[in-house]
């Protein structure tokens, strides 16, 4: 006769699990790490996890970030901007704000409560956040340069933005430091107030050995005009998980992305709009160009509740494989609990096209620089949008650096 | 006698396991036009294809030489940098590709591969509108993506405009004429009739005798099955628009 099995296994705790345990013990979150002692980081088995299977993939937590000794230039700049900075979750001095911004400080973390490991990390372990108000339109772009930097640490960065009613701004949040394996657990939430119009890009450059997450909130009120774009062209692992939820009649909001993966990464980016109130509408679109042995994954899910009645919502996934090793994982959702809505998703993969690349060459360009024009004709159509010509020429700049990074083997 | 510009020796030409070319034998001397007619579906385009460089298009006997020298071992893009160019029977449309941004790339690659530098931004526009002009083109239609929403005849336009910018030694053009009004035939072939030179070639493929009373050949050659069947002067055009193909078809058996 076999034992009988009990319901109630204990997890083995992974190397990793057990640092983020004394992380939060340190931290003084004694319930999140009850709750990672009891149930460990996802697995593929966890739904929303399943694409990115966090404690195979994260193989070690480094230490808490200390202070930062020595910044450096940043790898992302756009001229004219206004750029504060955030290194190992430091706010660091800024110079003065331009009319329009306030920025201030809070103690802890600006994410609402979720059943998500990822934003527990964050708010059990942010110690303080950069709030950015946004009392009136504001011209220069407003730069929040966050920077791990020194050894492999572990840093969490935590911002709030607020848009005031009827305020217009473009905010940027860029992820980079230096060339250690390091991780990153950040935060933004993102309040927009009636009438706002925000365009807000957040790029990862991080490290080729980090680990980056982020959790973004939108709160998104009445007749709201939002934009976002995403850009990833950094870290070994990274998910950055979107979270929208429209609030107020009569608004709209873009939001894309752009995962450009490369030999050993994994990028994720995951994506729930909620149209919780009727007469609001959203497009989705997310790319993803994928070399070498790597794998991109995009989940979305947009749900419509039962008394959002015309919604229109419409999300596209794309995906672009360049080598044969390449994986993009998509998983498109609708839930729609309303009846006089228009809403659709699609999802699309494929290689270059083979006619394009002989016509480009039989004009006697390059096999290599065909291949670029192609590619760079895929992704424009996300950067086309962003009206900021020294903000779209430096996002430009980041696929440009793509392309011509070396490959290995090559 | 001097080297041919093309010569094009017991092709052979399969795609994807099918034989399309059986045994073509072409030779264009420095200067001449030729042309080619031929059934639909005979592997008038297979030919371009192949001679063009496109990969899903099989050599499994037989040589091109373009100038005297093979090039059957090099890519489409090598091939076009030696001097050949295809006007494409159904140019591609390419979106987010700006036809300004690829009509430099091209024109740039000719220059590398002789040695020259980059062209200059003023240089480039001034040659790209005095091209389009001598063609019709409304410069409007330049700053779109490369040939997205072009009309049928643009498209073909556009793709002379691209020869005379490249200026090519060896022109191929797979039915340039199909798709052109009246007047489009005309300012078009003046367009081509302007590039011919003792230094270059052309083959012009058709389906109208029309075309080649304003772009005249020297030599006029029947395809059928995936070879040539039949050649002769300007006048075996006349007699194939008043007999049709199947008088040829027997000279094929
Ligand atoms: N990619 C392909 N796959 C399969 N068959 C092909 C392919 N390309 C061409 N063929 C076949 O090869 C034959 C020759 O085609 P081709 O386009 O060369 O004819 P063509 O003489 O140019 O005809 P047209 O006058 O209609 O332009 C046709 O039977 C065609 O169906
Ligand atoms: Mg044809």
């Amino acid at each position: 006769m076999t034992a009988p099995k009990t319901a109630q296994r204990t997890v083995h705790l992974s190397e990793a699990e057990n640092t983020l345990i004394s992380q939060l013990l340190g931290a003084g979150a004694r319930q999140a790490a009850d709750e990672m002692t009891s149930v460990g980081l996802p697995t593929r088995r966890v739904e929303a996890y399943h694409y990115t299977d966090l404690k195979a993939l994260l193989r070690d937590v480094p230490a808490i970030a200390q202070e930062s000794e020595q910044v450096g230039v940043p790898q992302f700049r756009v001229p004219g901007a206004y750029r504060i900075l955030v290194a190992n979750g430091r706010i660091q001095q800024s110079t003065t704000p331009p009319n329009g911004i306030v920025v201030s400080e809070v103690a802890g973390s600006p994410l609402n409560e979720r059943d998500d490991v990822l934003v527990r990390l964050n708010q059990a372990l942010t110690g303080s956040s950069l709030v950015i108000g946004l009392q009136s339109s504001v011209d220069p772009v407003v730069h929040i340069d966050h920077r791990i930097t020194g050894p492999a640490s572990h840093a969490v960065s935590s911002v709030k933005i607020e848009v005031a009613p009827g305020a217009t701004a473009t905010v940027l949040e860029t992820f980079s430091g230096s060339d250690s394996a390091h991780m990153g657990t950040h935060g933004t939430r993102v309040e927009l107030a009636e009438g706002a119009r925000l365009t807000h890009i957040i790029v990862d450059l991080s490290s080729a050995q980090s680990r980056h997450f982020h959790t973004i909130e939108y709160a998104i009120g009445a007749n709201v005009q939002l934009r976002n774009l995403l850009v990833n062209s950094g870290s070994a692992l990274s998910r950055t998980q979107m979270f929208g939820v429209f609030a107020g009649e009569g608004a709209h909001g873009d939001f894309t992305g752009l995962n450009l993966v490369d030999d050993g990464q994994h990028n994720d980016i995951t994506l729930d709009m909620n149209h919780a109130v009727p007469n609001t509408t959203s497009q989705e679109l997310f790319k993803s160009v994928v070399r070498n042995s790597a794998k991109a994954v995009f989940q979305g899910r947009i749900v419509v509740s039962p008394k959002a009645q015309k919604t229109d919502a419409k999300m596209m996934m794309q995906g672009l494989m360049l080598s044969e090793g390449a994986q993009i994982l998509s998983k498109p959702e609708l839930e729609i609990f309303a009846d006089d809505v228009q809403c659709g998703h699609g999802s699309t993969c494929g290689e270059l096209d083979a006619q394009s690349l002989f016509y480009l060459m039989s004009r006697g360009i390059a096999r290599d620089d065909a291949k670029a024009m192609l590619i760079r004709a895929f992704v424009q159509e996300l950067l086309d949008p962003i009206e900021d010509e020294e903000l779209n020429e430096a996002l430009s700049g980041i696929v440009e650096e793509w392309l011509v990074r070396p490959q290995a083997g090559t | 006698m001097s080297t041919p510009m093309l010569e094009i020796r017991n092709l052979h030409v399969r795609v994807e396991d099918k034989a399309i070319l059986k045994g073509v034998d072409l030779t264009v001397p420095k200067g001449e036009v030729h042309a080619i007619m031929g059934r639909n579906g005979s592997g008038k385009s297979t030919l371009s294809y192949a001679i063009a460089g496109h990969d899903g298009y099989e050599i499994t006997d037989g040589d091109i030489l373009l100038d005297g020298q093979s090039i059957i071992e090099m890519e489409a893009d090598e091939r076009a940098t030696s001097g050949l160019f295809l006007a494409f029977q159904y140019p591609i449309e390419i979106p987010g590709v700006a036809t300004m941004t690829f009509l430099k790339a091209a024109m740039n690659a000719q220059r590398k591969n002789r040695g020259e530098e980059e062209m200059k931004t003023p240089e480039f526009m001034k040659a790209v509108r005095a091209a389009a002009s001598d063609l019709s083109i409304d410069t409007a239609m330049l700053k779109r993506a490369l040939n997205v929403g072009f009309s049928g005849g643009e498209k073909k336009r556009a793709e002379v405009l691209q020869m005379a910018l490249l200026a090519p030694k060896m022109c191929i053009l797979d039915e340039t004429d199909s798709g052109l009004d009246i007047d489009a035939l005309k300012v078009v072939s003046e367009g081509v009739n302007h590039l011919r030179s003792p230094e270059r070639s052309m083959l012009v493929i058709t389906h109208y005798q029309r075309l080649l009373n304003h772009i005249v050949p020297d030599r006029v050659h029947v395809f059928s099955d995936g070879r040539i069947v039949k050649s002769g002067g300007k006048e075996l055009a006349l007699e194939l628009e008043a007999e049709g193909y199947s008088a040829f078809d027997e000279a094929a058996a």
